[in-house]
Parts: structure tokens; sequence; C-alpha cells
């Protein structure tokens, strides 16, 4: 019996590890997608901005401009915002319970959209992911085994969780931009994560080869 | 302004700059076409030279311009009489009041001075394709493969067909920088006057001209604009053959110019929120620079899955739809009015 489970655990961990990689696959065109969307929306607003000659606008209307171009841009803003949500933790769940968690994070943030406003139900899904994103960045700084990365490789997944946690910092500031001396700390804080982030990920190497001269490897 | 700076001197010595840079880029564009049809082993050393050779002329040229900045720097300050610096710093005094961003107070022992960058009006093209000159010199002698040298070549030399002809920087100088200042230096002006052009150029100048940011968020966003230039080259290739080495080196341009384009973008932020305050959202400038940075994001992103036939040449036509993104944000500032519709 013990045995006959032996044999089965190597199959049903080569299945998650392809259900797993089949998922992060549609998440990645799911991204694609709506990042399409955002471009789509961004040549509108270009055309509109020139044929509607918003320079010429009083403040007041172009300010009511830039409200409507951000109702438009909401939902899709929302929607990377939510496959962010999905994608954080899937370094740390299995595809089953990364599904269960995307949805109860949509509804907690429907939920809270419904009760104390878009704004809210923004920053509860924002909370949520980066609380999960720092956990996953410390995780992927101790060098933990248990994080699922499509890359290999300890300085990536460092600077993969950076630049994930700068994305999700950046559009949480922009809620924020009211605040400005918040905002612009924020701001900072999203820059040198991202920037650090983008170093470890893309020049692992020589990041790595750094790192071991400066240990006097 | 001839008697203030050695305007004629720098438009001559430029010129010759420009015109060496035009017969080496005509021979490399010609061997490049040749190279493309029929690639030929033998001129690859020769070509590689004359192409060290652009490269360094254009390094000269672009050092003709900093001097010629040094000049501007040196003998062109915004000097008041002393009787209204008293009354203009007033003025500021009450302007600042309630304003996030202040502009400082006039010194008289030290006089505001133009420090301005080294990509203004045609010198952005100079300095963008000087970037692309050097990207390409790199990946001439990356990969021995005569048809990509020769597509890189080719660019090279419509690059510099472009500057030669239509974005000259050194015929001309910045005119119009020149035309907003001339008034100040040429002619008398009445006190009043004086005054009110003051209180055109100052701000302009702190804001603009002399911006911290200036020096951060244009260069950053050419030297993206150069590496997507090269991905481009390499896509077109990817497209046609299916080459590891020229879709690595593709991948590791395409990762210098997103790390440049990104850093370029955010720093441009707190820029924007500075110069312009909030009313600059959905400005068509970064309007079509986000959907740039989402195609290049989303280039990226499928890299990573490029093992796949499908995915190997949808990477490549993002890579191509990234160059096109590229040229229709940076045209998009002469045909869409916005913000940034005078840089």
């Amino acid at each position: 019996m013990n045995r006959n489970t032996k044999q089965m655990n190597p199959g049903n961990k080569e299945m998650n590890s392809r259900k797993s990689q089949s998922l992060d696959y549609y998440l990645i065109l799911a991204t694609v997608g709506v990042l399409f969307a955002l471009s789509v929306i961004c040549i509108f607003g270009m055309f509109y901005f020139k044929f509607a000659a918003v320079q010429q606008l009083q403040p007041l209307e172009k300010m009511a401009y830039m409200a409507r171009m951000n109702q438009v841009v909401v939902p899709f803003i929302i929607g990377l915002i939510l496959l962010l949500g999905i994608c954080v933790p899937k370094r740390l769940l299995s595809a089953q319970w990364l599904v269960r968690f995307g949805v109860a994070l949509g509804v907690a943030g429907f939920g809270f959209s419904l009760w104390l406003g878009v704004t809210s139900g923004l920053i509860v899904v924002l909370a949520a992911s980066l609380i999960l994103q720092l956990v996953v960045l410390i995780l992927a700084v101790a060098g933990s085994k248990r994080l699922h990365f499509e890359k290999s490789g300890y300085w990536v997944r460092v600077g993969s969780s950076l630049i994930h946690l700068g994305f999700i910092l950046f559009v949480l500031d922009l809620l924020l931009y009211k605040h400005l001396s918040l905002h612009l700390f924020l701001f900072w804080v999203t820059t040198g994560s991202s920037v650090l982030g983008m170093l470890c990920c893309f020049y692992s190497q020589g990041m790595a080869a750094t790192v071991s001269k400066f240990r006097g490897h | 302004m001839e008697n203030l700076i050695p305007l004629h001197l720098f438009t001559q010595v430029g010129n010759i700059v420009l015109w060496v840079l035009l017969i080496s880029a005509t021979v490399l564009g010609v061997s490049g076409v040749v190279n493309l049809v029929r690639p030929l082993s033998g001129s690859q050393r020769l070509t590689g030279y004359l192409f060290i050779l652009l490269t360094l002329v254009f390094l000269a040229g672009f050092g003709w311009i900093s001097w010629f900045h040094y000049q501007v720097y040196l003998h062109l300050p915004l000097e008041l009489p002393p009787n209204m610096v008293e009354y203009l710093n007033s003025k500021l005094f009450s302007m600042n009041r309630g304003a996030e961003y202040g502009i400082p107070f006039y010194n008289p022992g030290e006089p505001p001075r133009y420090m301005l960058p080294l990509w203004l009006e045609n010198e952005k093209y100079y300095f963008w394709f000087m970037c692309y000159a050097l990207m390409a010199l790199l990946g001439h002698y990356r990969l021995n493969h005569p048809r990509l040298r020769g597509a890189l070549h080719i660019l090279l030399a419509v690059q510099v067909g472009i500057l030669f002809f239509a974005a000259n920087p050194f015929v001309d100088p910045l005119p119009k920088f020149f035309s907003a200042v001339e008034p100040w230096f040429v002619q008398n002006l009445q006190t009043g006057q004086r005054f009110g052009l003051f209180m055109k150029l100052y701000p302009k100048m702190v804001f603009y001209y002399n911006a911290e940011y200036m020096w951060f968020h244009p260069p950053m966003l050419f030297l993206s604009y150069a590496c997507i230039t090269m991905t481009f080259v390499t896509s077109l290739f990817m497209l046609v053959r299916r080459d590891e080495a020229i879709e690595t080196m593709g991948y590791d341009y395409g990762k210098l110019g997103f790390f440049m384009l990104t850093l370029g973008m955010l720093l441009g932020y707190p820029w924007a929120l500075k110069a312009w305050g909030p009313n600059w959202w959905w400005d068509p400038k970064i309007c079509s620079s986000i959907m740039m940075w989402a195609i290049y994001s989303t280039y990226l992103h499928t890299r990573l899955y490029a093992h796949r036939p499908f995915m190997w040449y949808f990477s490549s036509v993002l890579g191509i739809v990234c160059f096109l993104a590229m040229l229709f944000t940076f045209v998009s500032s002469f045909f869409f009015p916005g913000e940034h519709t005078f840089v």
C-alpha cells in the first residue's frame, strides 16, 4: 500500500506541476489581454484628446475629461489587480487553492466595493496582495524551496518578487494621490523596488557574481 | 547673439562632424544592403572599422554639443538690474505662498544660469541615434552574422540621413530656446518689460531647462528607444529563421530597454507633478507611453514561453509592434497637442 502510494506521488506531482504550468500560461495570456485592452483605451484617449481639443478646455472641463477616462479604465485596472492577486499567491499555493483564493479575493473586493465604495474594494484587494507579496519576498530572500516560479535561480526569484511588489505599491500609490507626501514617499519606494527587482531579475548572473565576489568566494 | 556665444564656430565644426557621419554611414548603408542580399565575408572587418570610426565621430560631436552648452551656461546668465531685485523677490514670495513647489529667490551674487540638457530640440535626435550607434556596434561585434550586421548598418544609415537632412542640431542650433531668450540679451528693454520677460523665462528655466529630471527622464527614454530598435531588428530575423543566438541578443536588448523605459517613465512622474500639477493625466504622450510600456511588458511576458512554436512568432511580432508603438509614441508629440507638445 505504502509502496503504491509512493509510486503514485511522483505522477501526481508531475500532473500538478503541469496543471500549474498551464495555469501560469493562461494567466499570462489573460494579462496580455488586459494589457492589450489598456493599450486600446490609451489610443482612444489620444484621439479623443485631439479631436475634442481637450488642451483648450477650461481646467474644470479638463478635470471632468480625466475623471471620465478614469472611469473607463477602472474595470481593466481592477482586472489587472485581480490577475495580480492570483499571480502573487501562485508562488505559494497549489493550482486548486489558487483558484479558491482568487475567487475569495474577488468576492471580498466586490463586497467591500458595494459596502464602502470601489476605492475601498480595490484597497482591500491590494492590501491582501501586498501582504502575500511581502511573504513571497521574505521566502524568496530566505531561499525557500516552497515557492513556485516560472524560472529558477535565487536572484531571479528575488527580482521577480520585488517587481511585483513594486507594481502593487504603484497601483496602491495611485489611489493615494491626494495625500502628496505619502504619495511621493510610496512612489520612491515603488521606484526603488522596481529598479532593484529588474536588476536582480534581468541580470541575475551578474548579481550572483558580484555578491559572491563581495563575500570573497 | 554671435557676440555673446560662438554660434558660428559651433555650426562650422558641427557641419564637418555631420558630413563625416553622412559619408561613413552611406558607405555602411550600401555595404549593409549588399550583405543583406548576398553576405560578403571579406567586407566584415572593414565595415567593423568603419563602424567604430562612425561611433567615435558621433561621440566627438556629442562632446562638441556639450561644449556649446557650457558656453550658454557661462555667457547667458539672467541678470537683473539691482533696483529690481527686492521687488522681484517680494513677488516670488507671494507667488510661492501656498504653492506645492516654489520658485527659488533671485540671488544677485549668483544670477540664474541655463544648465541646458544635452537632448533639447534637434539634439535629442542626435543623442538617440548616437545611442543606437553604440548599441548596434555592440551587436555587430557580438554576433558574426553578416545579414544581421547589414540590417543594423542600413538602419544606422537611415538615422544619420534623418539627422543630416531633417534634424541637424548644428545648423541654427536650439531655435526655440534662442528665440525665447534673444530679446533678453539683444533688445534694449524698459524696466517693466524686462521684469515681465524675466517672469516668463525664469519659471521655465527652473521647471524645464534646469530641472534635474531633465538629466534622467529623456536620456533614459532615448536609450530605451535605441534598445527597442535593436529588438526590432532581431525580431524581424526571428520571423524568418529560428535562430537562438539572435533571439537571445534581442532579449538582452529587450531587458535593457524595458529597464530604461520603466525607470525613465517613473522618473517623469514626480517631475510632472512638480511642473504641471495634477492637470496632466490622460495627456496623449502619457497615453501612448503607457501603451508602449504595456506592449513591451507583454513582449517580455510572452518571451518566457518563446520555446513554444506559436509563442516564438507571437513574441517576434510583438518585438516589431513595440518598435511601431515607439515610433507612434514619438511622433504623437507632434500630432496630438498636450503637455509634451513643446518638448
